[in-house]
């Protein structure tokens, strides 16, 4: 059962990066960015190829995240400058990634099962944490990000970028170019997205040109599924809720993966069961909500 | 008196250890796949079957732990880690995504990976080399690497008029990736040339498959899981263009012009002797690649009629399973 959970909160704050990168254009930017499902691969594509040729797992990570931020960058500049829509931008430039992802990869799989990831280093430095070491690192990687995304957001330019996402008219009125901070927008959530990718494919010992697939849904999915559960303005406990929101969707998949046959599901019936897991989350705290509103009006 | 009781203590001793080998845990074996797909349900079936008929009976010997992983990535490895946590005995993983997940998740451990339906496990780093498994630690498995040349020459063989053969083929596969290059390079010696048409989704496959119309003699379709689920519009597009479609996967004669393959049933009894043989003791790490032998033609001489084809005789000595006038008919 431990180690069902400790599995289930390793991939959580894996993803949860992504998921994260989600929140900041498709809540704080109000930019709906498909681009996510690219870029994604993209930070694997990245990382994979860098171990693969020795070089260091951490950097390669730093190199993702890099990657990520020039696909943000290309969204950014189709939209801003070329006028086309946020959702078409998005769409295009994962498109054009799919070709792009395969070339850096050279073959549609590349597996780093012989290579020195960041999950083998850190298993090997940090040994007196045993089995916990990889979710230490995972965890202390996931809080640096959240931590710095929130730090960021408190900013000037931080502010500007959540004021852009309120409204373009006000911000361009206090002298600050919504186009630009639309271009950090989409950079900063596209590296966060990449830098996920590449932790996840180190975490899977391999990086495949489908494993974007659905990476905007499970994004989104957390995003919704926290902010449903923690409910708040403040910065800090919405980043949180993001975090939150990706390890109970990881948990439902854990979960509906390990006790699904118990209850007579077959294999294939692994989405339904999510799907019903995450309806379940969702519905019970907005029960107990309506209860104690009841009580309370007494 | 003696001899007797010694003898009969014996006896006893030997029942008490076999009724304990008979209560132990039955074996726990894993075998996931990427999707659920007609090939790959065959292969699950075929290694279940092998290990029946060896004397693994379900439930009772062995219990499977069946997983499809829906064609996602974070699920693959989920399922690996769900078998780790299980303690499962030996995994067996059908297709890339699944076997990479799985020989990572059980990277150093004792557990047994044996690998399935994967066309060049080298190409991909899953083990190092084909013929020495000395460092392939607890992996090993069957190869399903068609032999495109012997595909490309039967299209030779079938008319001469034929020079231009296209592929259609998902550049996101892996298997496919590696068969279409093969093909690429072998073409030249045989004397065709290849023009492709890449779709990344079997929604693609039917434009990506009208787009050599005219510009081909010949379809060739490679074990590549999207356009065989599509192979409807390869086959229309062929229609269309009066030429032959040549599918590497047997079970897909009735939409084809002919084939040439494995069939993966075959393919999963072949992987269950392999689990057989790690299951009774042999390592791993000293069986090298399995590659799966014996590839049937199959003609599909109603489709070839529709387009006016008629095979010659040579072509129809070799096949074992010809499609004439709505029936199946073996030799």
């Amino acid at each position: 059962m431990a180690t069902l959970l400790m599995h289930a909160i390793e991939q959580g704050l894996a993803y949860g990066i992504a998921a994260l990168g989600v929140f900041l254009t498709y809540r704080i930017l109000q930019f709906p960015d498909l681009t996510v499902d690219g870029s994604f691969v993209t930070g694997a594509a990245i990382a994979s190829i860098l171990i693969l040729d020795g070089g260091d797992p951490f950097l390669a990570l730093a190199a993702a995240f890099l990657a990520g931020a020039t696909a943000g960058m290309v969204t950014g500049f189709l939209n801003t400058r070329l006028g086309i829509s946020s959702l078409l931008a998005g769409v295009l430039t994962m498109i054009m990634l799919y070709s792009i992802n395969l070339r850096i990869m050279g073959r549609p799989t590349l597996s780093m099962l012989r290579a020195s990831t960041a999950m083998q280093v850190v298993g090997g430095s940090w040994s007196p944490l045993g089995s916990l070491a990889i979710l230490a690192f995972i965890a202390l990687l996931t809080l640096a990000v959240k931590l710095g995304l929130d730090l960021f957001l408190k900013t000037e330019v931080g502010l500007a970028l959540r004021a852009t996402g309120d409204s373009e008219a006000m911000v361009s009125a206090h002298a600050v170019d919504p186009r630009a901070m639309k271009m950090l927008g989409l950079a900063l959530s596209n590296g966060l997205v990449a830098l996920s990718g590449a932790l996840v494919a180190q975490y899977g010992g391999f990086a495949d040109i489908g494993m974007g697939i659905g990476t905007i849904v499970t994004g989104l999915a957390a995003v919704i599924l926290g902010g449903s559960l923690i409910r708040s303005q403040r910065v800090g406990w919405m980043t949180a809720s993001v975090l939150v929101g990706s390890l109970v969707y990881r948990m439902a998949v854990v979960i509906a993966l390990r006790y699904g046959y118990a209850v007579g599901f077959q294999a294939s019936d692994l989405k339904l069961i999510t799907a019903l897991l995450v309806i379940l989350a969702l519905v019970i705290p907005a029960v107990r909500e309506r209860r104690l509103r009841k009580v309370s009006s007494c | 008196m003696k001899r007797g009781l010694s003898a009969l203590l014996v006896v006893g001793l030997v029942c008490c250890g076999m009724g304990l080998g008979l209560s132990a845990a039955p074996l726990k074996i894993g075998i996931c796949k990427i999707v659920a797909h007609e090939a790959l349900d065959a292969v699950e079936q075929g290694v279940i079957d092998a290990l029946t008929a060896a004397g693994y009976e379900r439930d009772v010997d062995v219990e499977y732990l069946l997983a499809n992983a829906q064609g996602d990535f974070g699920t693959a490895v989920a399922i690996a880690q769900d078998y780790q946590t299980r303690g499962v005995d030996l995994v067996v993983a059908i297709a890339t995504p699944t076997a990479m997940a799985a020989v990572q998740v059980f990277r150093g451990t004792s557990t047994p990976v044996i690998y399935a339906a994967i066309t060049d496990p080298v190409f991909i780093g899953l083990v190092p080399s084909a013929t020495d498994p000395s460092t392939n630690q607890n992996i090993t498995g069957v190869s399903d690497m068609i032999d495109v040349a012997a595909n490309l020459q039967l299209l030779r063989d079938v008319s001469p008029e034929i020079t231009r053969v296209g592929i259609v083929y998902n550049p996101g596969e892996a298997n496919s990736a590696t068969l279409t290059a093969m093909a690429q390079a072998a073409a030249a010696s045989i004397g065709l040339t290849i023009l492709t048409a890449a779709a990344d989704s079997s929604a693609n496959v039917q434009m990506a498959a009208q787009s050599l119309v005219g510009r081909v003699d010949a379809f060739y379709v490679t074990t590549d899981n999207t356009v065989v689920s599509a192979l409807g519009a390869v086959l229309a597009a062929s229609e269309e263009a009066a030429v032959p479609l040549l599918v590497a996967d047997p079970s897909s004669l009735a939409h084809a012009t002919l084939v040439h393959g494995f069939d993966y049933y075959q393919h999963g009894l072949m992987v269950g002797a392999v689990v057989l043989r790690v299951l009774l003791g042999e390592r791993p790490d000293t069986i090298p690649v399995t590659y799966q032998s014996g590839a049937q033609i199959q003609l599909n001489l109603d489709q070839a009629a529709q387009i006016g084809l008629v095979f010659p005789a040579a072509v129809i000595e070799q096949a074992s399973v010809i499609f004439y006038g709505g029936q199946l008919w073996k030799r």
